[in-house]
């Protein structure tokens, strides 16, 4: 802090000569763990109402909140390519406006019980979300239940919603990490699949929508037997089991059972390299992956152990290469991005402009090295135990138990999976991980994208040699 | 609101994630919680806190240093969140990238678990991890308040100045509207003060920082009188009183800290400030407007936070409702205070205009909501209130980590000498009456107490963006 003028030295001297008897009674080696507390994840309660819609319900009494999440089968998956968004603005609409109800009113009424609830659309799925003190959770369960079931859809509240989502595109796009993701999703589909194209729609797609797209798409995909609730937290499963009830035993609509929705991949003969335009950038997004995960394949489990290994953590090998050991970024990590048929598979960083090629360099050698190298045990085992004893830590919060729980439902996993998961983990060896490596990883074959100043970042990396490499503009189109 | 743990972090990732006593309440009440704790202090000046909660083998390790940005000197701004990355670099047992190889291993979530952050008041470090590991997370963090600087070098200060330049690119230099904080804290607050500089710092300032700097403040400000440290969740706090006094007792008391500066500042900042800043990564124009408010420690507090809730948090705060909702001038507003715990506080909005929309019929509406601002309703009021409340429990979920209940101990003590205030934020609320608010709109939403920043996008947009 102060500049070491004489007095500073000094006091250093002193305070350096009163650690080094703190330092005797310091333990030079870390303490080992005592006997391990059990844990069991708590029993999942399930039924339906008569109307077809599944209700689950996890108990979580230690405080008064209840999260209640409505997951429908109604995501941007199932819109048609021209209407890319629609799933995403008549979720965000469900909560402006029923009969009886304008927008502001609703919003009135939930602040009133500071309930927290949102609506939208993603992927896979679109939802109807609350979460609340417990003691007025029956109330606002039943007030976003009417805005599901009996949205009004005003005009003058579409029109503005509508804009919102333009304007949050524009927002998107004005970032590095948004031109990144889209133009990645971008390459490793098929220009078929639906999961090729941003879930909130683009400037085009989202112009074009009409009230009617919405009010055809609620009346046609919203339904309770393609529907599941989730009731997480202060709750027990009688009072979910009236709670339910009351909110949406009344919903009647019907809607024909829909298939899975096909979402090819892209395979990529040799890396590609995207390289999308943000002028004046001062860092770079860089994403490096692959499509082609997951959660119902077999090999699920070893595939989180090697992305534990890679970028799962921050001492796994991406963060302590790109970070620690060259100071390229404030972070790098992989991650699966699941997604029912097909996810992918990725590493992320922002990096500083100068400095982009580089950290290109040592994120594609890491990928490379998971592949070529057997993971050394010792590493394997932290990185994995990470996982698995942490897992108590992450779902301590109706939220994080919520979110779990939904993603068994997305991505077609079942509902007990994490009364064994640990154990499953825990039984993860190295050569499960070499398996996972060689046969799905392909480090040839990378889709690479990188959101910059081209102006800075384009000479760079064409030197690396890292594949063929093409200029994309915001949306997808081939500059050169 | 307070805006979401405004603090830099060691990490990007946050999440946020419970053993109190609670009961249910009808509506319109604040629930009845309570959140029990025992306190004791060393002989060396640490103050410990335990709080027990077995529903979760989990246990939660604590330290609120009572150091931030307001202790940095002219020249160094940055340099007490730098120090802090460097607290992760390993000490006299723990070989570099040890610290998280080791706490990973044991089962706590890099980010969420186990992370550090700093802002203006404190800075923080934390680990959440199994039970059955306290004794690891207790044994690293005493290491490091003792002989850190014994492992410390030159490489790892180089280092760590990349990482923090490359989380200041990654928060403010690449983002739009990012300097948007940094500015309203140079006008709010005046040269010279504490609070005038953001914590992240400047690049110079961040290149200036040397290793004589690093080993200096340690020296000052690292040392058990000048700590909290709370355990939490999952203990058996006998058992826990042996393990604190092996890892902690031995380390020697430092000396007394430098005193704080002059933290005062007149109610009011004095005149009108106005701003425009040119963007050119902004796709659309927005405005920050800041206020000079009561601290964190002053009575008013409270009032202060539902003051910002009325305005802006939920969707039927009079912004949202007015600007986003009927005037369609604004795609979105937001706002909250900092939390400052002394001299004064900063309470912002901000409005986002659609892209190409024209910034001065945004600024206009905001200014004129702004200006209505002192005749609340009673609904107006008990609805901000109960955004307080839920949040408050909400927030109480974790026992470590951001924001969780052993940083709502830490904060008591380190703030208010009281770790039971915990236990009295809900009844605060509860007292603050229609009065108190429109009073305290009335005395400081004014004109002469505000600083208005105004972002405009340096080029037109691609395509418009009218819906039909």
């Amino acid at each position: 802090m102060r500049s070491a003028n004489k007095t500073g030295i000094i006091a250093l001297t002193l305070v350096i000569g009163a650690l080094s008897s703190a330092v005797q009674a310091q333990a030079p080696t870390p303490p080992g763990p005592g006997p391990l507390r059990p844990y069991a994840f708590p029993p999942v309660n399930q039924f339906q109402l008569d109307n077809g819609l599944k209700v689950i319900v996890v108990e979580k009494h230690n405080l008064p909140v209840v999260e209640g999440r409505l997951i429908i089968d109604a995501g941007a998956q199932r819109e048609p390519a021209a209407k890319n968004g629609l799933a995403s603005l008549t979720g965000r609409l469900l909560s402006e406006g029923t009969p009886d109800l304008s927008g502001a009113e609703i919003a009135r009424q939930m602040d009133a019980l500071g309930a927290q609830y949102s609506t939208g659309g993603g992927y896979s799925t679109s939802f109807a979300d609350v979460v609340a003190l417990s003691n007025v959770f029956p109330q606002a369960m039943q007030l976003a239940a009417k805005t599901v079931m009996s949205p009004s859809f005003p005009p003058t509240e579409f029109i503005r919603v509508k804009n919102q989502a333009l304007a949050a595109y524009q927002q998107s796009h004005a970032r590095t990490q948004g031109l990144a993701s889209d133009a990645f999703i971008r390459a490793a589909f098929d220009t078929a699949a639906p999961f090729s194209r941003p879930p909130n729609g683009t400037l085009a797609s989202i112009n074009a929508l009409t009230r009617d797209d919405v009010v055809n798409w609620h009346r046609t995909m919203y339904a309770p037997a393609a529907s599941t609730l989730l009731l997480v937290g202060d709750i027990t499963p009688a009072e979910a089991r009236t709670v339910a009830q009351q909110a949406f035993g009344g919903w009647k609509t019907t809607r024909a059972s829909a298939g899975p929705v096909l979402n090819p991949i892209r395979l990529s003969t040799g890396t590609r390299v995207i390289l999308v335009d943000r002028p004046g950038s001062v860092q770079s997004t860089v994403v490096v992956g692959q499509p082609g995960f997951q959660a119902t394949d077999p090999d699920y489990i070893a595939m989180l152990a090697l992305n534990q290994v890679l970028g799962g953590a921050v001492s796994s090998r991406l963060n302590t290469n790109l970070r620690e050991k060259h100071g390229y970024t404030y972070g790098a990590f992989s991650f699966l991005d699941l997604r029912p048929q097909a996810g992918t598979f990725q590493i992320s960083s922002e990096v500083r402009t100068n400095a982009t090629d580089s950290a290109l360099v040592e994120a594609i050698s890491e990928y490379r090295r998971i592949v070529a190298e057997p993971v050394p045990g010792p590493e394997l085992q932290g990185l994995l135990n990470n996982l698995v004893s942490g897992f108590p830590n992450a779902v301590q919060s109706v939220q994080g138990l919520t979110g779990r729980l939904q993603n068994l439902i997305i991505w077609g996993l079942p509902m007990d999976f994490y009364t064994t998961y640990r154990e499953r983990l825990a039984a993860v060896t190295p050569e499960d991980v070499r398996r996972v490596a060689t046969s799905k990883l392909k480090p040839d074959n990378l889709v690479v994208v990188v959101a910059g100043d081209l102006s800075k970042i384009e000479a760079p990396i064409r030197a690396r040699n890292l594949g063929t490499v093409e200029v994309w503009d915001p949306t997808g189109n081939k500059v050169r | 609101m307070r805006l979401r743990y405004l603090a830099v972090s060691l990490l990007c990732l946050a999440a946020a994630n419970a053993g109190a006593q609670a009961k249910s309440s009808p509506a319109g009440k604040s629930p009845e919680l309570r959140i029990d704790f025992t306190r004791e202090t060393l002989p060396n000046g640490l103050n410990v806190i335990y709080h027990v909660d077995h529903s979760t083998p989990v246990a939660a390790v604590l330290l609120w240093y009572n150091v931030g940005s307001k202790m940095e000197q002219p020249g160094r701004t940055g340099f007490a969140h730098l120090f802090e990355h460097m607290m992760f670099q390993g000490s006299k047992n723990v070989p570099k990238g040890q610290h998280f190889g080791l706490l990973e291993a044991a089962g706590g979530r890099g980010g969420a678990d186990i992370n550090g952050t700093t802002n203006w008041d404190r800075t923080n470090y934390f680990e959440q991890v199994p039970s059955n590991q306290l004794e690891l997370a207790l044994w690293l963090e005493s290491d490091r308040m003792g002989t850190l600087l014994e492992a410390m070098d030159q490489a790892k200060l180089d280092n760590q100045r990349e990482v923090v330049k490359n989380e200041r690119r990654q928060g403010i230099d690449n983002q739009p509207y990012g300097t948007a904080f940094e500015k309203l804290e140079e006008a709010v607050f005046p040269d010279g003060h504490p609070y005038h500089h953001d914590v992240i710092g400047s690049m110079a300032d961040l290149s200036a920082a040397s290793l004589s700097d690093v080993q200096n403040f340690f020296k000052t400000y690292y040392a058990p009188n000048n700590a909290v440290l709370v355990i939490a969740g999952d203990i058996d706090v006998p058992q826990a009183k042996q393990m604190v006094r092996k890892y902690f007792g031995p380390i020697p008391r430092g000396p007394k800290v430098p005193p704080l500066a002059n933290m005062s500042l007149p109610a009011l900042i004095g005149h009108q400030q106005r701003y425009v800043i040119v963007d050119s990564l902004a796709p659309a124009p927005a405005i920050y407007v800041g206020y000079r408010v009561p601290s964190a420690k002053d009575r008013r507090a409270p009032v202060v936070t539902l003051l910002g809730d009325v305005l802006s948090t939920g969707r039927s705060s009079r912004l949202y409702d007015a600007l986003v909702r009927r005037q369609q001038v604004a795609t979105n507003v937001g706002g909250g205070e900092f939390g400052l715990a002394d001299g004064a506080d900063m309470l912002i909005f901000t409005a986002t205009g659609k892209p190409g929309s024209n910034p001065d019929s945004l600024e206009v509406a905001l200014m004129a909501e702004l200006a209505g601002a002192s005749s609340f309703t009673q609904a107006e009021l008990d609805r901000a209130r109960a955004a307080e409340r839920f949040q408050f429990v909400n927030g109480l979920q974790t026992t470590g980590g951001f924001g969780g209940r052993a940083d709502r101990l830490a904060e008591g003590w380190t703030h208010f000498r009281d770790p039971n205030h915990v236990n009295t934020v809900l009844r605060d609320y509860d007292r603050v009456t229609l009065d108190d608010l429109n009073a305290l709109a009335r005395e400081r939403i004014v004109p002469a107490n505000r600083v208005v920043l105004i972002y405009v996008p340096a080029k037109k947009p691609a395509s418009p963006t009218r819906a039909p």
